[in-house]
């Protein structure tokens, strides 16, 4: 069974139809990609499955548990960790007490303190500017300070949203390596990009949204090789 | 441009200074020079407030200003001045010639009485005066004009020299004293001891009028911690939190007087009860607010304040409430057989119930409630993502807030024996939420000092009676554009500046790559 089951949800504000009728699962230690045009309803997806946002019809179950009807602060403590897009770190606190609330369901000092040390080990740029604010960061440390963040509620699974948005292709290519690495470590990760082709070559396997709806998916590198995919996505002819 | 920016600067000034003349500002200046340093006679007040009008006039041209000469400056000056001398003159004359025709002004501006027009007119005929007032502005502001660019002067030498600006505290620091005091916790801790004794033996020595004002300065103190968890460290405008302090002042008022409940408990009870009530006041307030936001927020709890005032007023509850005449004969606190409802006790209940409140604040601060609060403060859904229980921690910001007020507002009915809908008023709304914004929100001494300048002060400064709204309005916006951070901010210790010289990876900051990404 797959750790992240969802089924056929449908999701509305007030009377747009986002999300209609989406499926698909992620198992365990994959890298799944969702991949999209602005609009397709990346976002929507991710918000219904970290309960900012409720389906009107479908399911979502996470580790056999229906999880679709919970408030967003239980799903986080079931292990479901969310980086928003526009990384939305707290810009007037500092970088440890960004940190800090990425904890807040948990109790376990000993347990946050570990997570700590390996999320510095992770970004030791964090560490050095652990004592600054989070809005005197530039692009690139606050996207690390959104991941590190999410990463020290120790989640299951990672909700991506667009982690190269707005940013250098340098500090894109390193971001991506580090999300290789968590994977590596063990992380379930569900990924959102516009920028298909970085998220392919790092995704086990693929979905592309197009409003509202799961228009092709399968293994990241025949989804690469669609014909449609590469003139949408990938920018060919 | 030194003439344009003079034109400019000049209109304004003149307006200025015609509408305080108008509400008579130049006679109160007067009256505060005779009374504070004991001036024989009224008019040295009201010409320095023309000549400080005039100074300021060529001073702010100057400032506005771009490209910086003598010349250009001289000029600025002069026609700021002659702007604004030309049109307070014939504003004056206008003025003049009205009254010597036998109409009485007074009938439109309260303020505008013969007497107040003569201090101007120095008793001259209006043309005359009218000329005079319009010199004595004109060389005020060229003198302003001057003096401003030789500030400005000094302080560019500084800079060019490479001395940095620094702020007031900084400079307090540089004192050794003051260093060695506020970097050594014990010096600090005895300083804070001195304080308290001071703060516990001053009724002795104060006199009733005074233990009363200090009280009701205690009782804002609370009323602003309360606040000032709500709105500064939770991040919920709320605008009717007198609501909650009237809750608390019914709530003793009628469980401890003899009329309309003939219940006469003892205040001892009536006083948690009171603060129970808020505090569940503020929960069935916060229920249906719960899922808005900023202005609408403001806007609900405003009006949620108004209908209790009205409730407590309307004829139909006159049985239950009191109605518009209010609750008389509220109780007094009595310990061991002996009514201790004076200024004096209540002085130090008050100082009693700061101390509970500082700790309650502080201890919250520290707390996983407040790092809720802070979280949502900064983003509400965020906050969510990160696992906040928002609503939860919403309603417990409510019920804390409401439970400091209730407190204040169940002393502050015993301690006048009388409580009544013109208690709570909208004003105390705004007073409470400006001394929260102009202390400094989120900081407990900025709540304090807060609280000290906006209701202490004004007790100082009878004579401003009159007048209090307007510069309470007035320092408001002051603050606003000068230390929007408020007198006495909440401190960041740890905190640590960016330091760009050692970027690791070549990268612009946030913006700037975001913005050509837009583009
Ligand atoms: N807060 C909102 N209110 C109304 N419509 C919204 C809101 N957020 C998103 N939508 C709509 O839902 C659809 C999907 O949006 P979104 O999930 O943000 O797409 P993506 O993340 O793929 O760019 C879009 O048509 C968008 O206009
Ligand atoms: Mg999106």
């Amino acid at each position: 069974m797959a750790l992240l089951e969802v089924h056929n949800i449908h999701t509305y504000y007030d009377h747009i139809h986002a999300l209609k009728g989406i499926s698909f699962e992620l198992d365990r230690g994959e890298i799944v990609a969702l991949i999209g045009a602005n609009g397709a309803g990346k976002t929507t997806t991710l918000n219904t499955i970290s309960g900012l946002r409720h389906p009107r019809e479908g399911s979502i179950i996470f580790d056999g548990q229906p999880i679709h009807h919970l408030p967003a602060h239980e799903i986080v403590q079931l292990g479901i960790a969310q980086v928003p897009e526009g990384r939305k770190i707290f810009s007037r606190l500092t970088v440890m007490e960004n940190l800090d609330m990425g904890a807040f369901t948990r109790r376990d000092r000993a347990g946050i303190q570990e997570d700590l040390e390996r999320v510095f080990k992770l970004f030791p740029r964090l560490k050095e500017r652990r004592n600054q604010l989070g809005g005197t960061l530039s692009g690139g440390e606050q996207q690390m300070l959104a991941i590190a963040r999410a990463l020290m509620a120790r989640p299951r699974v990672l909700l991506l949203d667009e982690p190269s948005m707005g940013l250098a292709p340098i500090l894109v290519e390193s971001i991506f390596q580090t999300i290789t690495e968590i994977s590596q470590q063990g992380m379930t990760i569900l990924l959102v990009e516009q920028n298909a082709n970085m998220a392919l070559s790092v995704a086990h396997r693929a979905y592309v949204l197009e409003t509202g709806r799961i228009v092709l998916s399968g293994p990241a590198a025949e989804v690469r090789e669609n014909p449609q995919v590469r003139a949408a996505y990938l920018g060919e002819a | 441009m030194g003439l344009r920016t003079g034109i400019r600067t000049g209109l304004i000034a003149a307006i200025v200074t015609i509408f305080l003349i108008l509400i008579g500002v130049h006679m109160l200046m007067g009256r505060l020079l005779q009374s504070w340093f004991y001036v024989p006679a009224h008019w040295p007040g009201v010409w320095l407030m023309v000549v400080l009008l005039g100074l300021w006039a060529g001073s702010r041209a100057v400032g506005q200003m771009k490209a910086r000469s003598w010349g250009n400056t001289l000029l600025a000056g002069a026609s700021a001045g002659i702007i604004q001398g030309a049109l307070v003159g014939a504003a004056l004359y206008l003025l003049a010639s009205i009254t010597q025709a036998g109409v009485d002004l007074r009938a439109w501006l309260t303020q505008m009485s013969q007497e107040s027009i003569a201090a101007l007119t120095l008793g001259l005929a209006p043309l005359p005066a009218a000329g005079f007032i319009g010199g004595v502005l004109l060389v005020s502001a060229v003198a302003g004009a001057a003096w401003r660019e030789w500030r400005l002067r000094v302080h560019a030498a500084r800079l060019a020299r490479g001395e940095r600006t620094v702020s007031l505290r900084e400079r307090l620091l540089e004192i050794p004293a003051v260093a060695q005091v506020s970097s050594n916790p014990l010096s600090r801790r005895v300083l804070m001891g001195v304080f308290m004794v001071l703060l516990l033996i001053a009724p002795f020595f104060l006199g009733q009028y005074w233990n009363y004002n200090l009280g009701t300065v205690g009782i804002y103190v609370i009323l602003g911690l309360g606040l000032n968890i709500v709105v500064g460290m939770a991040g919920l405008l709320d605008l009717g939190y007198v609501a909650f302090f009237a809750v608390g002042a019914y709530t003793m008022a009628l469980l401890t007087a003899p009329q309309p409940h003939h219940i006469q408990m003892s205040f001892w009870l009536a006083l948690p009860i009171g603060v129970l009530l808020a505090a569940i006041a503020g929960i069935l307030l916060g229920i249906p607010v719960l899922r808005m936001r900023g202005d609408y927020l403001a806007i609900v709890t405003l009006g949620f304040g108004e209908i209790i005032r009205i409730l407590s007023k309307s004829d139909v509850l006159t049985g239950f409430t009191g109605g518009p005449r209010g609750v008389r004969n509220v109780g007094h606190p009595v310990l061991f057989g002996k009514d201790i409802g004076n200024e004096f006790y209540f002085f130090y209940f008050i100082l009693i119930g700061v101390i509970l409140a500082i700790i309650i604040t502080r201890r919250l601060e520290h707390s996983r409630v407040g790092r809720a609060w802070r979280a949502m403060r900064e983003d509400e859904k965020v906050a969510q993502a990160m696992g906040i229980y928002t609503l939860k921690y919403k309603l417990m910001a409510f019920a804390m807030g409401a439970a400091m007020a209730g407190f204040s507002g169940a002393i502050f009915a015993s301690r006048n024996s009388f409580t009544g809908p013109e208690d709570f008023v909208l004003l105390v709304s705004i007073n409470v939420l400006a001394l929260v914004i102009v202390g400094g929100m989120g900081s407990i001494p900025g709540v304090i000092l807060g609280a000290f300048v906006l209701k202490g002060l004004p007790e100082i400064l009878r004579e401003l009676e009159d007048y209090r709204v307007l510069v309470f309005g007035a320092l408001l916006v002051v603050m606003m554009i000068v230390r929007p951070q408020g007198l006495w901010p909440a401190s960041r210790p740890q905190l640590e500046r960016p330091r760009p010289e050692e970027e690791a990876l070549e990268e612009a900051p946030a913006e700037l790559v975001e913005g050509e990404v837009g583009s």
